[in-house]
């Protein structure tokens, strides 16, 4: 053994205090007249074991627990070391636990938990306001709310105002379009967000008489002014209008959004009507006041504000959510589920390595056994096989993080769509180190102890006593075994059972109907914008669409080509209530309802079904009058024995007066507020010449490539403007799908889940029946000397296991039933107690049980009863 | 086991202790003399096992009662000496009314009925 230096100075210290001791005992014999060679050999005797004594003296030093501890340390790791099938199946069962909690963990941390990386973070509230006839929780500001809200505010000691947005920039080399927020000027003191070069906004530059300035992001400082060190005080064009560059903010700010890189000063001026509802509040709290009494605050606020405009809202509210929440509240449910089946999977492994560690528990009997002979003590022992198994466990975390790196990674790369906020703040840190490795050790130690307690209570007297054969197994140690193998099919049944609900839901939804008729591999669209500056009159912004129309259609191989402000199955951009001439208006029979601003073209483009009258025509222009063309589903609910065509609808409440419009057609129902939307499928539409919007989704129709197909249509429009942004290319069918993410990436992460646990369960099924079979050999040889035939013994043995299997899927239904309720709001057109998911899973999971008990059983049966007999 | 340990009797649990700080009471000693000394004292009646003595001196030594160092002996050989510390001397005197209290404690049991 080697011990440390200052350690083995002690020890050679000890050493010689009692050779000196020796030394001395035996001159005193000497002088009382023993010879030399006597007197030495006597006081030797008389001194006893000298390493006895040095051993127990050295226990004083108060290091004796860390040398058995390295004492036991060493001799796991040399029995880890001397069984390797044992060690490696063990080592990755647990790494492949480990490693899905990490990873998750690592998710959950890092989106839930890591502190936001602003000032004060924990005291900051976004704050919006919900009423009728909009509905929305998480509905925006219109600015004289905010003025309202600033005027009667007591709970804040600063409040700002913010949106998202774009902004193209131009004149600086390539148009782009950057995602960009306009903000008040207090918007980043209120953060605490210090920029790396120049200023941010300062008090009053908010004004309406306030100059037009921005503030960059890092990345976009690099890219598009290839970090110019002189950048302050230069003007740029954002969308037309020359704007001022007054600092740069460092890359880790990224406020609204993870991607906005471009802050624009607000130049508000003091609003003349309660609209457009654009604005996102953000406020600090004033010290000493909870988010609770700022809620209680601004919804008395928001009942002022109610009862000062009654004709424009209902039932006000106006929510307060801390900061996080309202980053990552959405996904919060989602993270939780899944870290709850990871810790499932984890139990499932662990009972493995408690089975294994028991079953191999059994053939270490007589070690066991020889050594409470050797006088350890219980504790002595458990101990031992507890650092074994803690051993285990720290390969374990090893493993797991070398998978949870690679899980991490994949998510990472796994997350187009941005479905995880925050996504840059997931790394494998100290933190998810730490709960690693304090994930591993706790949960072998705690799932060591089962077997270690089994193993160090067995007899000595009975395990020595039988003689040269390894050991059988106990009744009781086979229950034991038993019971975890239950245990763990019904907890893979529980995750089998959730993942299968989760698949139902998504045929579900990818059954769903968009209501376009057209292939939707065919249809491109891509996003066109007339933000700039010169189309703010209509008439141009009007002629710049329908020159790109015209242009497009005559490319070869274009079928038809439309433009919408709506794209199916998840966009669209405004929806309002609406009223119709001689219907008694209410705003709970007339709710907000999505309204489609197109160019004609768009429904023969997506093929979406005329049943009524007429599409918009090139003649529904800006000097005619007003037209609409309303859904089935809005036909049906109003005009239930009627024609609609020839009544006359407005838009919004009949209070705002808005122009009149006749109905002209009716068109098939589409899908615009995502597919798995419990809202009726209602909308109208409007032509653009008469209702004019700034930026349009172009669909173009054929069976021409996508990838030859966007260039062309893309230089068309450049043609027409070479300033003009055009994004977001894709196939219909690529949003359609992409829409459904969400839900797939969920089911695909479960599902691998409850695939690994089905996986594990069955090796653990295997194991204990193979295990009993390897035990019973001798009887089955006896059976079948005695006459019984092999398809005796196999039903014997594969119905052990269905036995097994019985017993699992019954406590595994049962806690499904329980557990699948937290599923419910994951789920689309399925119950939680969906009887046919059940049912398969069970029966998947009995079936996964028989024929984890039929491969040992066929080797049960191909005993030669002469040799089962002389079996050891 | 020689005939001549047969008088002598098992030291009580704790007294070991009592017994060394007793013994360096009088000046620093070493291991062996300490023993030599409960021996001689106790009229060879006690005999202190090597495998309690060094245990019991390197404890008594991380409780700071003793201290050590390393003396040349009067035949120059390295000893290791022990020496009462100030916190060994109140222990010392603390262990030994714990003693006369259990001294009297047994004989009050022992003393026969009546008396």
């Amino acid at each position: 053994m080697r011990l440390p230096r200052w350690k083995r100075d002690q020890a050679r210290e000890l050493d010689e205090e009692i050779q000196s001791h020796l030394g001395m005992a035996a001159r005193d014999r000497e002088a009382r007249g023993a010879a030399p060679d006597a007197a030495k050999a006597e006081s030797r005797r008389e001194f006893g074991n000298v390493l006895l004594v040095q051993e127990t003296t050295r226990d004083m030093w108060g290091w004796a627990w860390l040398e058995r501890f390295a004492q036991d340390l060493r001799f796991g790791l040399r029995m880890l070391a001397k069984s390797p099938a044992f060690t490696i199946v063990a080592v990755l069962t647990l790494g492949l636990g480990i490693g899905a909690n990490a990873a998750i963990f690592s998710v959950v941390y890092g989106v839930l938990l890591r502190p936001l990386a602003y000032r004060d973070a924990g005291r900051i509230a976004l704050v919006f306001m919900n009423f009728s006839p909009q509905n929305s929780p998480r509905g925006n500001l219109s600015l004289a709310d905010y003025f309202d809200w600033k005027a009667r505010n007591r709970s804040f000691d600063a409040i700002g105002l913010y949106a998202n947005g774009v902004q193209e920039i131009t004149g600086n080399g390539t148009p782009e379009q950057v995602i960009s927020a306009h903000v008040t000027a207090n918007f980043f003191s209120l953060l605490g967000g210090v920029p790396q070069l120049g200023r941010t906004f300062v008090e009053g530059e908010d004004q309406g008489s306030s100059a037009r300035l921005a503030v960059i992001g890092e990345a976009l400082w690099r890219r598009h002014f290839g970090a110019d060190p002189n950048i302050l005080g230069k003007t740029v064009m954002l969308s037309g209008d020359a704007t001022t560059i007054v600092g740069v903010m460092p890359a880790s700010f990224h406020f609204p959004r993870q991607q906005t890189e471009l802050w624009i000063n607000y130049r508000l001026a003091p609003p003349k009507r309660r609209g457009p509802f654009f604005f996102t509040g953000i406020a600090h709290l004033k010290p000493g006041v909870t988010f609770e009494q700022a809620q209680s605050d601004t919804n008395s606020i928001g009942r002022n504000i109610e009862h000062d405009n009654p004709n424009t809202y209902a039932r006000l509210t106006m929510p307060v959510l801390p900061l996080r929440d309202a980053m990552v509240g959405n996904v919060r449910p989602a993270l939780w589920m899944m870290f709850g089946a990871v810790a499932f999977v984890l139990l499932i492994a662990l009972v493995n390595i408690a089975n294994l560690t028991l079953a191999r528990s059994t053939v270490r009997r007589r070690e066991m056994a020889v050594r409470v002979g050797l006088g350890a003590t219980r504790l002595r022992l458990v101990r031992q096989l507890l650092t074994e198994s803690v051993v285990t466990g720290i390969l374990g975390a090893f493993a797991g993080l070398a998978f949870a790196w690679i899980a991490v990674r994949a998510l990472q790369r796994w997350n187009p769509t941005n479905l995880l906020p925050r996504v840059g703040d997931i790394r494998l840190d100290w933190m998810v180190v730490i709960f690693t490795f304090a994930l591993a050790i706790l949960t072998s130690a705690l799932f060591g102890l089962i077997p270690a307690l089994r193993a160090s209570a067995s007899d000595p007297h009975l395990a020595l006593k039988e003689g040269g054969r390894t050991g059988g197994l106990s009744t009781s140690g086979l229950r034991t075994h038993s019971a975890l193998a239950v245990f763990e099919i019904a907890l893979s049944l529980v995750l089998l059972a959730g993942a299968g609900l989760l698949v139902r839901s998504l045929i579900e939804l990818q059954r769903v109907q968009t209501g376009v008729g057209a292939e939707p591999r065919h249809v491109l669209s891509m996003y066109v914008a007339a933000t700039n500056a010169k189309y703010r009159d209509v008439a141009k912004g009007v002629a710049f669409y329908q020159n790109i129309l015209d242009s497009v259609r005559a490319l070869p191989g274009v079928e038809a080509a439309g433009m919408a402000d709506l794209r199916p199955p998840n966009w669209w951009n405004e929806d309002d209530s609406f009223n119709i001439d001689g219907q008694p208006w209410s705003e709970g029979a007339f709710p907000s309802t999505p309204v489609g601003h197109i160019m004609p073209g768009y429904f023969e483009t997506m093929q979406i079904p005329l049943l009524r009258g007429r599409y918009f025509t090139d003649g529904d222009r800006r000097d005619r009058h007003g037209v609409v063309i309303i859904s089935e589903s809005l036909a049906k609910r109003y005009f239930p024995n009627d024609d609609p065509l020839g009544h006359i609808m407005h838009q919004s409440q009949p209070e705002q007066h808005n122009p009149p419009m006749e109905i002209v057609g009716v068109v098939g129902d589409v899908k615009y507020q995502g597919l798995d939307s419990k809202n009726s499928p209602m909308a109208y539409y409007t032509p653009v010449a008469q209702s004019f919007v700034e930026a349009q989704f172009l669909y173009v129709r054929s069976t021409r490539a996508a990838a030859s197909l966007a260039p062309e249509v893309e230089h068309a429009i450049h043609t027409i403007d070479r300033d003009a942004v055009v994004n977001h290319e894709q196939t219909l069918d690529i949003t359609i799908s992409d829409s459904a993410s969400e839900p797939r990436f969920r089911t695909a992460l479960l599902g691998s889940f409850a695939l690994a646990a089905l996986l594990l369960a069955a090796i653990g099924v295997y194991g204990v029946i193979a295990y009993s079979v390897a035990q019973r050999t001798q009887e089955f040889g006896i059976r079948m000397a005695l006459g019984a035939q092999p398809s005796d013994v196999l039903r014997l043995v594969v119905g052990k296991g269905a036995a097994l299997g019985a017993a699992g899927v019954a406590v595994g239904l049962a806690a499904s039933l329980l557990l699948t309720r937290t599923l419910e709001r994951f789920l689309f057109q399925v119950k939680t107690t969906d009887p046919l998911t059940l049912i398969t899973v069970g029966a998947v999971l009995g079936l996964v049980a028989i024929l984890a008990g039929y491969l040992p059983a066929r080797r049960a049966v191909r005993v030669d009863p002469t040799i089962a007999l002389r079996y050891e | 086991m020689g005939n001549r340990y047969q008088n002598r009797i098992e030291l009580l649990q704790g007294t070991l202790d009592l017994l060394i700080l007793q013994t360096l009471q009088w000046g620093p000693q070493h291991g062996y003399g300490i023993s030599q000394a409960i021996r001689l004292g106790s009229g060879e009646v006690l005999q202190v096992e090597t495998g309690s003595l060094y245990p019991a001196l390197h404890r008594l030594e991380r409780e700071r009662w003793i201290e050590s160092e390393w003396k040349l002996s009067d035949n120059s050989q390295r000893v290791k000496e022990y020496r009462l510390t100030p916190t060994g001397k109140k222990q010392l005197a603390a262990e030994r009314s714990r003693w006369e209290l259990l001294v009297q404690a047994i004989a009050g049991v022992l003393k026969p009925a009546g008396n």
